[in-house]
């Protein structure tokens, strides 16, 4: 019963939310479902802790370190954010962008999304985490086109056509994955659970295996952003709202990348680490590459998160792909901060966006004297995902470095080096970009002060988690890390 | 362990070329009921190759499927897009970035190459049906094909769903069908796009006044 409460949750309160119509009750519910959420998730990780992995219904959800991590950034995360729409739904709704009845579909999409997301990470069958991954773009298409204007029905129109063309190709990894396995297992109806598939994986045909991998790789990395596939998603992030993008961001491309994971677990096993760890390697340097010309020139403040997303996705699978246990406890680390330290800067942008009416950072002047709050926890969350130290990036990017160079084989050692002269050019993009905005002299028709204390207190929610892993990582989080890089390398 | 269960491979192989020319069809056309005319043939034949393969092996799960496809891939989909069109009253028919006799050629190719792709893996198999992973895949290539080349919304749609089905052939022909649970999903995610898709079209129409999907282009650097 653990774990199917957890999934209970958020159903619930999306149900809740599609029947009440006035904003200023259900807004309440909305805060309150995820933050229960919160709290339940707390507790269900205290047991896995315990227990190291928990099994349900036959073994139809799993739980075990690995999914736990990405189930806890999507209730952190999802309590920001549904915590941060109040205050932008509220002064959205006050400046009449949309009818009101259409926020509790906001409500519903928001908490199904939420759903969705962790049915990808508690389920143990890899056809049903295929389904959610998917429902995860449907229930999202329409929040991405939520104001109905042209650019943004442009956005999801791209958001659902390459996502689901990438998932389907996923589809096909899936269905390849599930005949190399037959032989061994036979077809039971637990056939597709990764936990048995896992056990015997060494067994599984190599050639259709390999094939496989490649499809997930590129069906999955479509969708968690991976370049050259990452087409929809600086479209999409900028055209979200702002709760929204920072979802889709901190937690979305979680999910995906959480997919391919439980994949490379069972490749590396049949195929060696070799193979799927190169692949990552490549896509990983690839994702980071492409970003970099984009944030150096970009206007568009959401654009230029969404493109950092990319490179911090890039570099997550860049840290899998060197595959030591440290670099692996560092990209997984740098999961969880890059989930908190994005979606802080998407808050912030929405600030700027409810305040400023534009997403051009040229006409935005004067963060610091008009918005002083938003100020400094813009200048502090800039820090923290460009890597300074002393901030969380800047631990979980050292970890992965440090333990690539200490591997010493020469691939290894090329990636790597090239990976901080693109660190350093991405660090000067954005301080070349967002400065500017933030300390130059305001223009006079502003008017001073915060938006709304709502948006306020998201934010400090997850400054606090910012502030806490850049000086000291928890016991608790320290183990279930080093769990996890055990699970990855299947030791 | 079901590799002992002969199945007349003969008559599902003329199905699946059946299925193959249907998709062809769809590429070659002009009119866009053609294409989902074309559309509800190839899952109407889909269907009765999945049901002929649950009969031969016995597999009651597939009979439920194969129940599924007829209703949701023959009738409620095709149905729905008709709608779509109807409401939307596209007057302009077919247009792509290709000819037609062009994009018949490179479906062609795309056959070709798929037959030529799945070689090395199909030699390794004892299943029955060894013409049918080649196009299952050829399938899924040319609804590629047709996503990429085509600039109405609604034929886009029409080539997501051919990849969808010949990937559904693909899982029924080397593995007999996924899981009933997950086939159950996917048939769910398929028609919950589909119909969020048809949304999007009426919507696009709505706002510029087309639905050609080559005026999307004002979101870029």
């Amino acid at each position: 019963m653990l774990i199917s409460i957890l999934l209970v949750i958020p159903l619930i309160t999306a149900i809740a939310c599609v029947f009440i119509k006035k904003h200023n009750i259900s807004k309440y519910i909305s805060v309150a479902g995820s933050f229960t959420l919160l709290l339940y998730n707390i507790y269900l990780s205290y047991n896995i802790y315990l227990n190291h992995s928990l099994k349900e219904l036959n073994g139809f959800f799993y739980v075990d370190a690995l999914s736990l991590l990405t189930a806890q950034i999507v209730s952190v995360v999802g309590f920001a954010a549904a915590l941060y729409s109040i205050g932008y739904m509220d002064a959205e709704l006050h400046e009449a962008e949309f009818p009101e009845k259409r926020l509790r579909w906001y409500y519903f999409l928001f908490h199904i999304f939420i759903f969705t997301m962790l049915a990808v990470c508690v389920t143990n069958n890899l056809g049903i985490m295929w389904v959610a991954i998917e429902a995860t773009t449907l229930s999202t298409t329409f929040l991405v086109g939520f104001y109905n204007k042209k650019p943004h029905q442009e956005a999801a129109w791209k958001y659902i056509i390459i996502c689901t063309v990438g998932i389907t190709l996923a589809l096909f990894g899936v269905i390849l994955t599930y005949h190399s396995s037959k032989d061994v297992i036979g077809e039971i109806g637990h056939a597709l659970n990764w936990t048995d598939l896992l056990a015997v994986a060494d067994r599984f045909e190599p050639h259709t295996m390999k094939l496989a991998f490649l499809f997930i790789i590129i069906g999955y990395g479509t969708k968690a952003g991976l370049a050259p596939m990452h087409t929809w998603l600086p479209d999409a992030h900028s055209q979200a709202p702002s709760p929204i993008s920072a979802l889709f961001s901190g937690v979305l491309l979680n999910c995906s990348l959480y997919g391919i994971i439980r994949f490379h677990i069972i490749s590396s096993k049949c195929l060696g680490p070799n193979y799927s760890c190169t692949l990552l390697m490549a896509f990983g340097l690839i994702s980071v590459i492409v970003s970099i010309p984009f944030i150096l020139v970009q206007r568009d403040y959401k654009r230029l998160f969404a493109f950092s997303s990319i490179e911090h996705i890039g570099f997550i699978a860049l840290g899998l792909g060197f595959g030591g246990m440290y670099s692996i406890y560092g990209a997984e680390l740098h999961t969880f901060n890059h989930a908190v330290a994005k979606s802080l800067l998407f808050f912030c942008g929405g600030n700027l966006f409810l305040k400023y009416k534009t997403r051009e950072m040229e006409s935005i002047k004067g963060i610091i004297r008009t918005m002083p709050v938003t100020g400094v926890i813009l200048i502090i969350a800039v820090f923290a995902i460009t890597g300074i130290p002393p901030f969380n990036i800047f631990v979980s990017e050292f970890i992965v470095l440090a333990d690539a160079f200490s591997s010493g084989s020469a691939f290894v050692l090329i990636f790597t080096s090239l990976l901080i002269v693109f660190l350093v050019l991405i660090f000067i993009g954005y301080i070349n970009n967002i400065f500017k905005m933030i300390f130059s002299e305001p223009t006079d028709n502003i008017v001073r002060g915060e938006v709304n204390k709502f948006t306020i207190a998201a934010m400090c929610f997850l400054l606090v988690f910012v502030l806490i892993i850049s000086f000291y990582v928890p016991p608790i989080m320290r183990e279930i890390l080093s769990q996890i890089s055990d699970i990855i390398r299947n030791t | 362990m079901k590799q002992h269960i002969i199945v007349n491979s003969q008559t599902i192989d003329v199905l699946a070329v059946m299925m193959l020319m249907a998709t062809v069809l769809h590429i070659s056309t002009s009119r866009l009921t053609t294409c989902v005319w074309a559309y509800a043939i190839r899952s109407f034949i889909l269907a009765c190759a999945s049901g002929l393969i649950a009969y031969y092996s016995g597999i009651y799960h597939i009979f439920i499927t194969t129940g599924i496809t007829l209703v949701i891939k023959v009738v409620i989909i095709p149905g729905f897009l008709f709608y779509i069109i109807k409401k939307v009253g596209i007057k302009k028919e077919v247009e792509s970035y290709l000819s037609f006799t062009l994009s018949l050629l490179c479906s062609c190719g795309v056959i070709l190459i798929a037959y030529y792709a799945t070689e090395p893996i199909i030699r390794f198999e004892s299943t029955f049906m060894r013409h049918c992973l080649p196009v299952s895949i050829a399938i899924t290539l040319v609804g590629f094909f047709t996503m990429i080349t085509r600039k109405k919304a609604i034929t886009q749609i029409l080539g997501l769903l051919a990849m969808e089905d010949g990937l559904f052939f693909a899982a029924l022909s080397t593995s007999y069908g996924m899981p009933l649970i997950v086939e159950l999903g996917v048939f769910f995610d398929i028609l919950v796009s589909v119909i969020i898709m048809g949304i999007y079209v009426y919507r696009i129409k709505e706002t510029f006044e087309t639905t050609d999907t080559g005026f999307l282009r004002e979101l870029r650097e």
